[in-house]
């Protein structure tokens, strides 16, 4: 527990320069100075390590550095991705509160590998004391000659930005993301073009999230071999998971890949109270929701969950106990993909409002038999339809909830209540 | 070229095509509201989503790049799926408000929804409603229709150049809106109406005035500028209604200005001359065509004819005429022997008056490398040659700007600032430098010259590119040195191998060229006829305080008793009335069929959309008739198609002019520069109500700089030749601009 990101989570003023070198920080980077790496290195390690991209989607990070044209002509940007939102989900907070240099750190190896001489960490909105912390180790790290251009004479620039975002869940995406740096309005581009040829300010451009950068750096020290033993075949090396929900321990772990649920269930203390677990959301609230039966039986890895029927994401695991009305949760959750779809394309901006008001209006004891076909409609006709994942984030859940726990909605549309609360 | 695979049938496509582009070229319908061929693309109406073999989502042809083999279904049960999906969710907050709307019948959404849509709604709850808005008078919102297609946000930033219209809000409170309380203010505004597929930006001049299933539709030509722009006059019982724009490359792409949009309203305006009117001791009488007829030949021949003194007879016509109307006349004048016709009746001096000619295609002029635009605000006064600049720069042209006062342009400009009097100088020290590199010989008239650092850099970036053009604006037309300066553009055309624009004359002035309506050596010009003893005139469609430079002269020669007037007017007018003995009421455009020579030398003809109002009748039959009756021979025309095969082929006649440059410089103090505000330039405009209760119909300023104001002991609640004064650090020294919405006021000019 605790090997890559947290490695140093125990110690005094964890996310200062002194501690992060003390464990052997900056000792990739500096050896790049040295030109002790080519690129072709760093990514042939990345790609033995197994490490999939953290953000949520799980792309290898090794295959979507090769994918970049380092060779070509012009600026070349690389950005991290700490627009973290997903509700469930509060690793990436951490890991810019307690070992912000890693990110920096990973980040630089990155701009290296793909010659991208600037970079830009977006950080969420409302993370102020993470950004805070951000921008001290990139104090830190200019003063002492890390990064800047030609550091060191060596040939290797790289200026690194931190760039505040404003609040909106859409800027996670990463497009809108590049348009909200840009200065535009947060709204998902169309793909392709891919950032790789056509993304910040029309640059190549790779975009990674804050644990896959904050991972770089340990799988350089240590060898892509040693992170991928870490895990189990096909997810390499560790991972931080959120949990959250009715547990008695809420917290951020990091353990290796694999990890049966149950023990990591065991890791924050079990259920809150003695309860009986109900449901578990495993990777964030758009992947789909499980019963307990099917979650106990599930490792923590991107085949396991993918088996149990959901999605790793972003490792945000919310568990619920048997006091959760299943039908308030869904609605929940409705309202927050209503409210966050940036209203650009058709399917969610019409679709999330209308799953949301149909769930109210069970809620309010208005609900009518056939609304559980309609939500179901609504939600096949968002699916796969949308510019960006944020339709398919908002159809999915809807389509779980009512699959696992039909008999909840149909209890509430007919008796106007709910079947856990009454 | 690629192959490609459309719902089982091989097509062709060129690499980097997008799919709707080849199904729209193959004629396979997809259904699509956010995609627009002049518009980057969205992608976000979803409404063209296809299947894409392979792919595991469907694809919108919008943005999806052709591949070698690839294949693409349309109407599969995944594409219709997911186009079914989409159309349901742009229905279930838009308020089917069909009967009410104006779009009813021409509707994108309303079309598409009878292929794709439902006929039972699902959707149960309360639909989104948006709080009306006053946008200005030309575009009427309903933005409680609006499907978010973000057509009209893009035409804003993309082709308007100004972002006014945006998305304000987040998902379901994303409001297409502008983002300040003015509203829109653009010149090319009213393409918004055309580009929205709903009926959320709709014409207000037109509103809930018909059904477009109702209106007849008639390609017809806008005659306000040199540009000629394509468009269609819908018509209803005789009355034009509404005008959108239509298409052609080569001139107007598929845009056109708010001033040929919104134009017609003028048609209908009371102050149309209705009736023929004859003026018997002093008083207008309203009489039959025949009376008034044979009034008119009755004062020529007791004017002209009997005594034969036809060197005292004049022809005066503006060229907002038609090139039949001006042949018609030029004819009927030359046929009795009268050589004294002009059409430029603005012009100060005639002897300096500007000789340039047009020689770049206005399809051409996006693809230049670099332009000098001397004397002109471009975006206002030429909106549609502006668009093609404005193309040009976004792709790396330079522009420079060369003028009086630093306007508003909406791309970027190099703009160098001279007072009237130095702009001759500073071409003078560009063709200084083009000479020297070109190792001629350096001309005696530039011996004194030094080239400013200015000239210095627009010689280096015309030698330095490869397509260049120089355009000259109206701003210069009576400027002391006008010849001049039109002779040194000529000349550094010549030594910089630049193509040239000559803006100085606008609505049909190259149609007039063409009938040849200017004296030749025998005649007079329009300023020798108001300084002689004449006794009698013809004016066509002629607005005395708008169209004479010499307003005072003019006026003076009309209203002498001995002198007696014809005038063929579409509207009426109080000088007109005051020095006029017949007034004959004639179509204006739209009702009459005839040609535009536009700016490409290429003549446009149009039908008459509608009949001319009351008992007015197309000026070319009343010079016909009027011929006849003065026993002309020739005029035996049965329609105006017969009048232009004269002039179809004949070419312009080339007149001897000056070619020689004088630098001496104007010793007037402050010079002034009157120029009618863009929505001012002729009759029709000046009676379009909703245009001119726009914000740039409401221009009407006199920009000075605040040394020149206080040399003049003027400030910013004076008025100077009864236009507001403007005090703006953007003037150049010495001079005034005016750019108005008033009658021109002579007195100081």
């Amino acid at each position: 527990m605790n090997e890559v990101c947290f490695k140093n989570i125990d110690k005094d003023q964890c996310w200062s320069l002194t501690t992060y070198e003390a464990s052997g920080g900056y000792s990739v980077w500096r050896k790049i100075l040295k030109g002790e790496y080519t690129p072709e290195q760093i990514i042939n390690e990345l790609k033995t390590s197994g490490l999939r991209g953290r953000g949520g989607a799980g792309f290898p990070t090794g295959l979507k550095w090769s994918f970049m044209p380092r060779n070509a002509e012009g600026q070349k940007y690389i950005v991290c991705n700490s627009d973290e939102g997903e509700p469930g989900t509060c690793k990436d907070r951490d890991i810019l509160r307690f070992n912000p240099h890693a990110v920096i750190e990973g980040m630089a190896i990155g701009s290296f590998v793909m010659d991208a001489t600037v970079g830009y960490n977006y950080i969420r909105g409302e993370f102020i004391e993470p950004f805070d912390r951000f921008e001290g180790a990139l104090k830190e790290a200019y003063e002492t000659g890390l990064l800047g251009k030609n550091i060191n004479g060596s040939e290797v620039s790289f200026d690194l930005y931190a760039h505040l975002g404003a609040g909106a869940y859409i800027c996670g995406e990463e497009t809108a993301l590049l348009e909200s740096i840009e200065g535009k309005k947060g709204q998902p581009r169309f793909k392709p073009p891919f950032p790789a040829n056509v993304g910040l300010f029309g640059k190549p451009t790779t975009i990674n999230n804050t644990e896959s950068f904050a991972s770089v750096p340990d799988i350089m020290a240590h060898g892509g071999q040693w992170f991928a033993d870490l895990g189990v075949e096909n997810s390499g090396g560790t991972k931080l998971f959120s949990v959250s929900g009715h547990v008695a321990n809420p917290a951020n772990f990091e353990v290796s890949m694999g990890m049966p649920f149950k023990d990591l269930l065991e890791l924050a203390g079990g259920m809150r109270h003695g309860a009986k677990l109900k449901a578990v959301i495993p990777g964030g609230s758009s992947t789909p929701v499980l019963t307990a039966e099917v979650a106990m039986n599930m490792t923590m890895d991107y085949d396991g969950i993918d088996k149990a029927g959901s999605m790793l994401g972003a490792g945000s695991v919310i568990v619920m106990d048997d006091s959760t009305c299943m039908v308030e949760a869904l609605t929940r959750l409705a309202h927050f993909y209503y409210d966050e779809s940036c209203g650009q394309c058709t399917p969610c901006r019409e679709g999330t409002g209308w799953l949301y008001r149909v769930l109210k209006r069970i809620m309010d004891g208005k609900g009518k038999a056939e609304d559980i076909d309609l939500l179901m409609g609504v939600q096949e006709k968002i699916m796969g339809n949308t510019i960006c994942a944020l339709g398919d984030a908002a159809a999915m859940p809807v389509e779980s909830f009512l699959r696992n726990f039909r008999d909840e909605f149909e209890y509430y549309i007919e008796h106007g209540k709910s079947m856990v609360k009454g | 070229m690629l192959e490609i695979e459309i719902d089982g049938q091989l097509v062709n496509a060129e690499p980097g095509e997008m799919v709707i582009a080849v199904t729209d070229r193959e004629g396979i319908s997809v259904p699509r509201f956010c995609y627009h061929k002049k518009l980057s693309i969205s992608a976000s109406c979803r409404m063209c989503l296809v299947d894409v073999e392979g792919a595991p989502k469907p694809q919108p042809a919008c943005s999806t790049p052709v591949a070698d083999g690839m294949k693409i279904h349309t109407q599969n049960d995944k594409a219709k799926a997911s186009q079914k999906a989409v159309m349901e969710f742009l229905l279930i907050n838009h308020p089917l408000d069909c009967p009410i709307c104006d779009q009813g019948g021409e509707c994108e959404l309303q079309d598409v929804a009878v292929d794709y849509g439902s006929d039972v709604s699902r959707f149960s709850e309360g639909k989104r409603i948006i709080a009306p808005s006053d946008i200005g008078p030309l575009i009427q919102t309903d933005m409680t229709r609006c499907i978010h297609c973000t057509r009209c946000v893009r035409f804003g930033s993309e082709i308007a150049g100004i972002m006014e219209m945006g998305g304000t809000g987040r998902g379901e409170d994303l409001k297409i809106e502008p983002f300040l309380k003015e509203g829109i203010t653009s010149e090319l505004s009213g393409n918004m109406i055309d580009v929205c597929p709903v009926g959320a930006l709709t014409s207000k001049p037109f509103r809930y005035e018909l059904r477009s299933w109702q209106m007849n539709s008639i390609n017809s030509i806008a005659r306000h500028d040199l540009v000629g722009s394509n468009l269609y006059a819908q018509t209803y019982k005789g009355n034009v209604k509404r005008l959108a724009s239509g298409d052609n490359d080569a001139v107007n792409e598929t845009w056109i200005s708010d001033r040929d949009r919104f134009s017609y309203e003028g048609l209908t305006h009371d102050n149309r001359l209705l009736a023929p009117q004859i003026k018997v001791a002093g008083q207008w009488k309203e009489v039959e065509w025949d009376v008034a007829l044979d009034f008119a030949v009755k004062g020529l021949k007791n004017n002209i004819l009997n005594s034969r003194n036809v060197q005292k007879l004049g022809g005066l016509a503006s060229a907002t005429a038609t090139t039949e109307e001006l042949h018609l006349l030029q004819k009927l004048l030359r046929e009795m022997g009268c050589e004294n016709l002009d059409y430029r009746l603005n012009i100060k001096d005639l002897d300096n008056a500007i000789h340039l000619q047009s020689n770049i295609k206005l399809a051409d002029l996006e693809h230049i490398d670099q332009a000098i635009v001397i004397g002109s605000n471009i975006r206002l006064e030429q909106p549609m040659i502006n668009h093609r600049l404005r193309k040009a720069q976004l792709a790396g042209a330079g522009i420079t700007t060369l003028n009086v006062k630093e306007f508003d342009f909406n791309y970027k400009t190099n703009d160098i600032i001279v007072a009237p009097n130095e702009i001759a100088n500073t071409l003078a020290g560009v063709l200084r430098v083009l000479v020297e590199k070109s190792a001629e010989e350096v001309p005696a008239y530039l011996l004194a010259v030094t080239p400013c650092a200015q000239a210095i850099d627009i010689a280096s970036s015309l030698l330095n590119s490869d397509k260049t053009v120089l355009i000259l604006g109206e701003h210069v037309v009576n400027n002391a040195q006008a010849a001049s300066i039109a002779n040194l553009i000529t000349e550094i055309a010549k030594l910089s191998n630049s193509l040239t624009l000559n803006l100085t004359v606008t609505a049909n002035a190259l149609g007039a060229q063409r009938v040849n309506f200017v004296p030749n050596s025998t005649g007079m010009n329009v300023n020798e006829m108001l300084a002689a003893e004449m006794r009698a005139f013809v004016l066509l469609d002629v607005y005395p305080e708008y169209d004479f430079h010499h307003l005072d002269e003019a006026l003076n020669t009309l209203l002498n008793n001995d002198v007696f007037v014809i005038s063929l007017n579409g509207f009426k007018n109080d000088l007109v009335a005051q020095y006029s003995d017949v007034m004959l009421p004639m179509a204006a455009m739209y009702e009459t069929s005839g040609t535009h020579v536009n700016i490409n030398h290429e003549m446009q003809s149009f039908s008459a959309a509608v009949g001319a109002p009351g008992e007015s009748k197309p000026a070319w039959k009343i010079l016909k008739v009027l011929a006849d009756l003065l026993e002309l021979p020739g005029f035996h025309y049965e329609n105006s198609t017969q009048v232009l095969s004269e002039v179809a082929h004949q070419m312009t006649p080339v007149h001897e002019y000056d070619t020689a440059i004088n630098l001496d410089k104007s010793t007037v103090e402050v010079e002034t520069i009157w120029t009618h505000s863009p929505y001012h330039t002729d009759a029709l405009l000046r009676h379009a109500t909703s245009l001119r209760a726009s914000k740039i119909g409401q221009i009407n300023t006199a920009s000075i700089n605040a040394a020149t104001a206080k040399s003049l002991s003027l400030s910013d609640s004076d008025t100077y030749l009864g236009v507001p004064v403007d005090i703006t650090e953007t003037m150049a020294d010495q001079c005034v601009f005016i750019s108005s919405n008033q009658a021109t006021n002579t007195g100081a000019l």
